[in-house]
């Protein structure tokens, strides 16, 4: 038995110690947002964060979240108002989708860490999450406008 | 996918012109579409298999293409809405069942690929858009016993001016459900078009940005399992033999079998 905490809520999961968290997420917890992209931490479609770190956890064994809290995709705001969430709808940033929740999920440990990021800082966190259409420079566009909408919330 | 092979841009765009004068439409309404989801469906009426209107005046538009990033889950809602007139902030899109009223109209099978979608579904979104307004303008007209011509619409609401009556399209539905669809409809000039040719937001940016959108890795049915194929390393290998018996005492595994593109594990 492993237990964690999932966006805030402890979880009790009984599967092999090696399974890896993404699968433990997505068919044990019903957590489909995190996609399976490559299985071998290439690509960044199954970006989650672990006490806040951004994880590929298509490699990570659930014994790694032992005693610790995950945040999914659907952990990032109950309702599309993560300043991410927000920037990422202005401007219209997903084609196909799939990549979009590891986008993300980087984008917000980037965002954590560094407030206002540069082009250069942005192309440095977010070269390991792998987008086939291509929608790089709409991301980051969506990411300096999410640190200007997070700007906003503080100084307000 | 053979069919999309078949008919190359070229070829196709002579074809849709041949077929674009007289296609067939399909009025009924699937049964799959229907009792699918049968909580998104409450509450809501089908005029016809590409939309139903909810009592709370939402519209959903079924679209019978895939969307793979092209924006489609959008456009063919677009098409629709021209002529629908529905307020557009109330229409989103839901992915149709697997039924022949939802065949390509070229390929006359259901399928989406080499940039088909939106020649191909130009006339037949719009015209269903354009039957179900027609419905709910009639129901408006017999209920006030009035002429439907000196009925307008606007924003999701039928109007008629001179007696100030109004009446949205979501206290229309259930009536209009029971109209026989007219033979014949009037599609809009382009010039007059307000919803086409505009910047439009994507219906489906929100559901791809919380991980709520669906996508087919999502799909889970009672007792479905997942099979695994360990491909050979090198092109045009083949399986030498096989020897399942470890695989099979890991838990969960319930079935090895070669394959022609190798070893399918099934757990």
């Amino acid at each position: 038995m492993t237990s964690f905490f999932v966006n805030g809520k402890p979880v009790h999961v009984d599967v092999d110690p090696s399974t890896p968290l993404l699968w433990v997420l997505r068919d044990s917890l019903g957590l489909t947002g995190t996609k399976f992209g490559c299985g071998m931490a290439l690509c960044g479609a199954c970006t989650v964060h672990l006490e806040g770190k951004a994880i590929r956890s298509c490699v990570a064994p659930v014994s790694r979240a032992e005693g610790k809290h995950v945040t999914t995709i659907e952990g990032l705001s109950a309702d599309l108002t993560h300043p991410l969430q927000k920037a990422w709808i202005d401007l219209d940033v997903p084609q196909c989708g799939y990549c979009q929740s590891g986008q993300i999920m980087s984008a917000a440990v980037l965002l954590a860490e560094i407030p206002k990021p540069t082009d250069k800082d942005i192309d440095e966190a977010m070269g390991g999450n792998i987008c086939r259409c291509g929608t790089y420079s709409r991301i980051r566009q969506a990411i300096h406008r999410a640190a200007e909408l997070s700007g906003e919330r503080r100084t307000r | 996918m053979s069919a999309p092979a078949m008919v190359g841009r070229r070829e196709f765009l002579k074809t849709g012109a041949a077929v674009g004068g007289g296609l067939l439409v399909s009025l009924y309404v699937p049964v799959a579409s229907a009792s699918e989801g049968k909580a998104a469906v409450e509450n809501q009426v089908a005029l016809n298999a590409f939309v139903r209107i909810g009592a709370d005046d939402s519209v959903t538009v079924i679209s019978s293409h895939s969307e793979m990033g092209q924006g489609i889950y959008t456009s063919l809602p677009m098409l629709l809405n021209e002529e629908l007139e529905a307020d557009w902030s109330k229409v989103r899109v839901e992915a149709a069942p697997v039924d022949k009223a939802y065949n390509h109209p070229i390929w006359g099978i259901q399928g989406t690929g080499g940039s088909t979608t939106s020649p191909a579904e130009w006339e037949r979104y719009r015209k269903m858009g354009a039957l179900a307004r027609t419905m709910l303008v009639t129901a408006a007209a017999q209920q006030w016993k009035v002429d439907a011509a000196s009925c307008q619409v606007e924003k999701g609401v039928v109007v008629h001016r001179a007696t100030g009556r109004r009446a949205t399209y979501g206290s229309l539905a259930n009536a209009a459900a029971r109209l026989t669809p007219p033979a014949e409809v009037k599609l809009k000039d382009a010039k007059s078009f307000t919803l086409i040719g505009k910047p439009t937001r994507r219906l489906d940016t929100p559901s791809k940005t919380n991980g709520s959108a669906q996508f087919g890795l999502d799909v889970s049915l009672p007792g479905m399992l997942t099979a695994v194929v360990a491909r050979p390393p090198v092109f045009g290998g083949k399986v030498a033999k096989v020897d399942a018996s470890e695989a099979l005492k890991v838990r969960g595994v319930k079935a090895v079998e070669q394959v022609e593109s190798g070893v399918a594990v099934i757990a």
